[in-house]
């Protein structure tokens, strides 16, 4: 299925990672310039997708201009927070460590019953508060990191890491993600292991979950990119199960990825019939 | 007609235009017309809506130019001298809106083309905003050849190209703003929606024996990149011109006309077309996808002897 040592990469999702690189580029510039900002912030957590914005975005406007902020909790694992510091030392950019624990601590209290979803969300909104904050401080816009397969399956925090003014990696598919990152010299034993929330020590997203992403993103390129049916995509060999599964997580998470409808009782109303482009004239920061 | 000249020199202006602003972009065309006339350009090309930018939406109607606009008619003095085509919003009396492609030539509008075909359908949604034009002319040019000037969609329905080179241009010029989009690596050049263009736009220079120049925007408006890739064809249908992906630019061709008349006398495609059985067999089909029955009367004589 694949000719790369570190990674599974379904042939049918190989991009040309030349070609996304410079739209990728071009587009980090462009939202930049349009909002009227020279500087981007963005989390950086030791996973393959923030390390990967982070290497798109130095390519983009250069390492001066991109803060990390790396915000782990009292539980998050120490190889994650290394992980995240070698990226910033390889990309020379500037870095910022924020621990959200006594944020997240001081709302639970110490013995807290609540759930490892409550607290991941929580957590992951707690990151989101302090982006946008930094987004002030250091004048620069918050980049989003959420691949296309966990934006499909809804495998987000609704305003927690999804909350971004842009998005670069938001159309890839994690095996794509993987294919850019080593094309772009993200350091190995971040593309190489296993992709997880970090919510407790060990978790990985396929054990969670119960699938890999190779399999994931391929079901999902059939089913949604190439409009196959049901019983096309069984007859390419995936199981009933998981076909039925993913499409009740990508239609259960639609929300995810829609502005909340307005209750309509005007003449013109936004997103419904007063339609405009974000970045308008007069919109970019003066 | 006038003679055609040995040689015309294009220039393609492969660029960004600024969305929704209208008056940044009239300075940039002046510019690009100074540039185009410094490098000794006869025809110079800019984008689909290039005046204004693609994505409006709402603001279609906020930087719509009527025909008589002055601002329109003070581009086409700045760009005298030089056969020059421009695209923009055009508001008409009635007070429709129309994606238009304007030829500028000796100081005035010479002729208008609006676009034919608006695309509402996977990432676009132009019918919202615009009108469909509906006429399909070639325009005579002081270049002394006709030009067949379309809007990026009107290109995705074989009946423009066609209907233009039949009209008599030998000259089809595609104005584009197209977002790029499928990056999968077995595309050519890395990129599904240029080798879906170039395998059109070269199949039509070969069809209609005409040249056939293509110019597509760069830039970004919001989610959508667009590619560039500008390109210019001969009438054997072989590429002479191809303009980096994603570069901004003003790129210089030149074409011979005396091409066209080599490649219709050896291969007489278009002296050999049908238009009548074509007529015919659309109206036929017409009337067969309307669900209606052919006329008896009709039928009824197609048996007589």
């Amino acid at each position: 299925m694949t000719d790369h040592a570190a990674f599974d990469l379904p042939k049918e999702l190989a991009i040309d990672t030349g070609v996304a690189r410079r739209v990728i580029g071009e587009f980090i510039k462009a939202q930049l310039q349009q909002a009227g900002f020279e500087r981007a912030v963005l989390g950086l957590s030791g996973g393959i997708d923030s390390a990967l914005v982070a290497y798109l975005v130095t390519e983009a406007i250069g390492a001066e201009r991109l803060l990390c902020v790396l915000m782990p909790y009292r539980t998050s694992a120490p190889a994650s927070r290394a992980d995240a510091e070698e990226v910033v030392r390889r990309l020379g950019c500037a870095s910022e460590l924020v621990e959200i624990s006594p944020m997240v601590d001081a709302f639970y209290g110490p013995d807290t019953d609540a759930s490892a979803l409550r607290r991941g969300n929580f957590m992951a909104r707690m990151r989101m508060a302090v982006l946008y904050d930094r987004s002030v401080t250091s004048g620069g816009l918050v980049v989003g990191t959420g691949n296309k397969t966990e934006g499909l399956i809804g495998y987000t925090t609704l305003y927690g890491d999804n909350a971004c003014a842009f998005n670069p990696i938001g159309d890839l598919y994690k095996s794509q993600v993987r294919q850019l990152a080593a094309a772009m010299g993200v350091p190995d034993r971040i593309i190489r292991k296993a992709p997880s929330a970090d919510l407790w020590p060990g978790q990985t997203d396929e054990a969670e979950a119960g699938f890999s992403y190779p399999e994931l993103d391929r079901l999902l390129f059939w089913r949604i990119d190439q409009r196959r049916s049901v019983d096309e995509v069984v007859a390419l060999g995936f199981a009933r199960e998981l076909v039925d599964r993913a499409d009740r997580m990508v239609a259960g998470s639609e929300f995810k990825r829609q502005m909340p409808p307005i209750a309509k009782l005007g003449p013109r109303t936004a997103g419904v019939d007063y339609l405009y482009p974000r970045r308008r004239p007069g919109s970019a920061r003066g | 007609m006038l003679a055609a000249m040995d040689s015309i020199r294009l220039a393609i202006a492969q660029f960004a235009p600024r969305l929704g602003q209208l008056e940044t972009n009239l300075a940039r065309h002046g510019e690009f017309i100074e540039e185009a006339r410094t490098g000794g350009a006869d025809l110079l090309v800019f984008p689909e809506l290039s005046l204004t930018g693609y994505q409006l939406q709402d603001l279609s109607a906020d930087v719509a130019m009527r025909l008589d606009d002055p601002r329109l008619a003070d581009l086409a003095h700045v760009a005298d001298g030089i056969s020059t085509i421009v695209s923009f919003v055009e508001e008409s009396d009635d007070h429709r809106l129309f994606i238009a492609a304007a030829l500028l030539e000796e100081g005035e509008v010479r002729h208008v083309q609006r676009k034919v075909f608006l695309p509402t359908y996977g990432l676009f949604d132009e019918r919202r905003f615009f009108a469909p034009g509906d006429q399909i002319r070639a325009a005579s040019s002081s270049l002394g050849v006709e030009l067949g000037i379309g809007v990026c969609e009107d290109f995705w329905h074989v009946a423009v190209p066609q209907a233009l080179a039949l009209d008599g241009a030998s000259l089809l010029i595609n104005v584009s703003s197209s977002p790029g989009r499928d990056v999968a690596a077995t595309n050519e050049v890395g990129l599904g929606t240029a080798s879906s263009w170039r395998t059109i736009m070269r199949t039509y220079a070969q069809l209609t024996t005409s040249f056939v120049v293509f110019c597509n925007r760069v830039g970004i408006e919001e989610s959508i990149s667009f590619w560039g890739g500008s390109e210019v064809i001969a009438p054997n249908g072989a590429p002479i011109f191809s303009a980096p992906l994603y570069d901004e630019g003003l790129f210089f061709v030149d074409i011979a006309p005396a091409d066209v008349r080599r490649e219709r006398i050896g291969l007489p495609l278009l002296r050999d077309e049908r238009l009548e059985l074509q007529v015919r067999e659309l109206q036929r089909i017409i009337r067969k996808r309307a669900n209606i029955a052919d006329d008896p009367i009709d039928d009824s004589r197609a048996g007589m002897p």
